[in-house]
């Protein structure tokens, strides 16, 4: 029977519109979880999708993706490629498989608003489509995990981790609420199809893919490809959807959820992609820098698809580009001193041979980041293992919900962003993110991140095994150790600056501890640390107290001491520039408040009695 | 910094491909069906970036020639992860293309 082509009937297909007789227009698609920017019905009447798919089409492609995904899974599952991996590409696995398939099928949702709410029937019919793919990403990144479930547990974080309030997970999820899960059709279908499906997932799907091929993984490679060749189509369900604001003068409104997003999507990929790309995968397999991989897919592809469409480059472009250079070397840092943690074993990934690589790609690399993890390694070598896990919490930016952090060593580009909001103080990690609170500060004000319920007494008690306990550490699995168990370190030892024994300050260590109920906590800004952190002093400490009690957090852990110079205190401040506080002076007197942030920095003896 | 365009953003155009037999054949197709026009391959393992300036056109039936096999335009979609410009696609012929140049 001959079949008329698609082109012929796929119009009449599509429209699915109809004049509604029970209920109001605006009861149908109502405006907050449709189209708050009321553009004019004869736009959507002409949205036409650029990609366009049939039913019978969707399910012959679909079914031949599948068919291939489990084919090379079955033909490479008597490959004994898991039994020799790495601890280091198992990581990779764990960390990808515990973000995503659960980020697919929240996914599903946004999709399911879009087939409901978009008022094209045409975008409700890709979305359809979309939210079917949705399903067998997560689905599909479900399965794999589960067959190497039995050879370690940490692998159930695949299904678990969405389910927990372990703080990566928080801070995906802060973030995929915001751009997929709480907007209208067609907020999200810009933050999302455009920005994230668009901008980052081949990063994670495509880049990635070719560091997975060098290292043998070609299940894994053919797998998240296959992914990504549905997301090419449906993530052009927003392209239309901005040309339409633009001819219809919301032109503004579009480009302040391009700028939202982009930066949110931006802090979370770096973290989840930009690691394991300059620290997982063993040097010799690396296909590319992560910021070659930004250059490539963000930096060009991207941004001259903004300029197609008449938008403008986010106004913090500048700082973006800086941050490429900055944001997941600290993370990585943060991520490997907090990896108790984690629901992986994070690998350092700082052997010499491999911070080479890094200053090369990174220039200015081992100027700061390499004295962070000399610390490490002078106390690891000194047997302070203990040195080289965390105390104390970093503040958490309450937009992006990871880590106030920035460079560390003698840049000490570290500080926290503060506002003061109906009685409340908000930590930030950069001004974007401080301006994304300030565009709309009703969505975000409620939520308290982990510190913030630390701080605020939400804990009981405020132990660490309390908060790891919430987190699902030891629930789900246990955290994270070093991947291979310290064993790198040996090649510093006598070599590249470090004694056989390491050193370690006797900073490192105070006997103070916070007495009394005077307490208050605050922030410490350590001279030289690459992370701020959260710490409960005792108001009747000294000035020079708190600076000894505040050493402990950093010296040895993340920044060095300087010996010969003395600690001094002052306010934390714009310019760097505020006189230190007497050295005698109680703490409590320079009457703090909660939360107020504090430089603790080396000066010269001659500088000590030096009044504010 | 908004409205600097740099080298990097010039007019280029066209498929990313998961590497393979596919890959090939959109190749070969991509040179008969745009004469005249030059191509640059880049190959990253998993995938190849396929761009031209501006604007490029890949066919069915030429794909089919390539392939030796019957293909339906639908079909590029298992191997198509990614793409640089705009898309339009028929069932005849998939082109890649941007409205502004620069």
């Amino acid at each position: 029977m001959a079949m008329l082509d698609r082109s012929e009937w796929y119009d009449l297909a599509r429209s699915t519109n109809w004049s509604p007789r029970y209920v109001g227009e605006s009861e149908l698609f109502p405006e907050a979880l449709a189209d708050p920017y009321r553009l004019p019905e004869a736009a959507w009447a002409a949205y036409d999708e650029p990609y366009k798919v049939a039913y019978r089409e969707y399910v012959q492609v679909q079914r031949e993706k599948d068919a291939g995904v489990y084919s090379v899974k079955a033909a490479l599952g008597r490959s004994k490629f898991y039994d020799q991996a790495g601890p280091e590409w198992m990581g990779i696995l764990k960390l990808h498989y515990g973000a995503i398939p659960l980020t697919e099928y929240a996914a599903c949702a946004l999709q399911g608003q879009n087939a409901r709410f978009g008022r094209a029937g045409s975008m409700r019919n890709m979305a359809t489509f979309g939210m079917l793919d949705e399903m067998r990403h997560s689905q599909l990144q479900l399965y794999f995990p589960h067959e190497l479930l039995s050879r370690d547990r940490q692998f159930d974080w695949a299904h678990e981790a969405h389910h927990t309030k372990n703080w990566l997970i928080i801070g995906g999820r802060h973030c995929f609420d915001d751009v997929m899960m709480t907007r209208d059709a067609v907020t999200n279908s810009i933050m999302t199809s455009l920005i994230f499906e668009t901008a980052f997932t081949n990063l994670q799907m495509v880049g990635l893919a070719a560091d997975a091929e060098n290292v043998g993984d070609f299940t894994f490679a053919n797998l998240i490809t296959s992914v990504q060749s549905d997301e090419a189509r449906h993530a052009q369900l927003g392209m239309p959807l901005v040309d339409m604001m633009t001819r219809h003068g919301k032109k503004a409104e579009a480009q302040r959820a391009v700028d939202i997003s982009f930066w949110r999507l931006w802090r979370v990929f770096a973290v989840l992609t930009g690691i394991p790309m300059d620290y997982y995968i063993p040097l010799e397999k690396r296909h590319m820098s992560f910021k070659e991989f930004m250059h490539e897919w963000v930096i060009k592809q991207f941004d001259r698809q903004l300029t197609d469409l008449s938008l403008e480059r986010p106004w913090y472009w500048q700082h973006f580009l800086d941050d490429i250079e900055v944001h997941h070397h600290i993370q990585q840092g943060g991520v490997w001193s907090y990896r108790p943690t984690m629901w992986w074993n994070p690998v350092a990934g700082v052997g010499p041979e491999e911070r080479a690589w890094l200053d090369q790609k990174y220039p200015g690399w081992n100027a700061s980041f390499g004295h962070y993890w000399d610390t490490i390694i002078d106390s690891l070598l000194a047997g302070r293992e203990d040195l080289t896990q965390q105390k104390v919490f970093p503040p958490i930016c309450n937009v992006c919900q990871i880590p106030i952090a920035n460079r560390p060593g003698p840049p000490w580009k570290a500080r926290a962003h503060q506002l003061d909001f109906e009685g409340r103080r908000y930590h930030f990690c950069t001004p974007v993110c401080q301006w994304i609170f300030e565009c709309e500060p009703e969505r975000y004000k409620r939520h308290e991140s982990l510190v913030d319920m630390l701080v605020f007494g939400r804990f009981n008690p405020p132990t660490p095994d309390t908060v790891l306990k919430y987190m699902g550490i030891g629930v789900v699995s246990e955290g994270g150790r070093d991947s291979n168990g310290y064993q790198w370190i040996e090649t510093y030892r006598g070599r590249h600056g470090h004694g056989p024994k390491g050193h370690v300050s006797p900073l490192a260590d105070c006997a103070l501890t916070p007495k009394g109920n005077k307490r208050l906590w605050v922030l410490s800004r350590f001279q030289g640390d690459g992370h701020v952190k959260t710490v409960e002093i005792d108001l009747d400490f000294s000035m020079d107290e708190f600076a000894r009690y505040c050493a402990q957090f950093s010296i040895g852990h993340h920044a060095k001491d300087q010996p010969g110079k003395t600690l001094r205190v002052r306010r934390t401040t714009a310019k760097d520039d505020a006189a230190p506080f007497p050295r005698e002076m109680r703490f409590g007197a320079c009457e703090p408040r909660q939360m107020d942030s504090f430089d603790v920095y080396f000066a010269d003896l001659s500088d000590r009695d030096r009044e504010p | 910094m908004a409205g600097k365009r740099d080298d990097e953003r010039k007019n280029s155009v066209g498929p990313v491909l998961r590497a393979g037999e596919m890959a090939d054949a959109v190749m070969q197709a991509l040179e008969e069906d745009n004469p005249g026009k030059e191509f640059v391959v880049q190959d990253h393992v998993a995938y190849l970036r396929i761009e031209t300036e501006g604007e490029c056109i890949v066919r069915r039936e030429t794909i089919e020639r390539a392939l030796g096999r019957p293909f339906k335009m639908p079909e590029l979609e298992v191997n198509l992860t990614s793409f640089s410009g705009r898309i339009e696609t028929t069932e005849d012929h998939m082109r890649f293309y941007l409205e502004k140049r620069l």
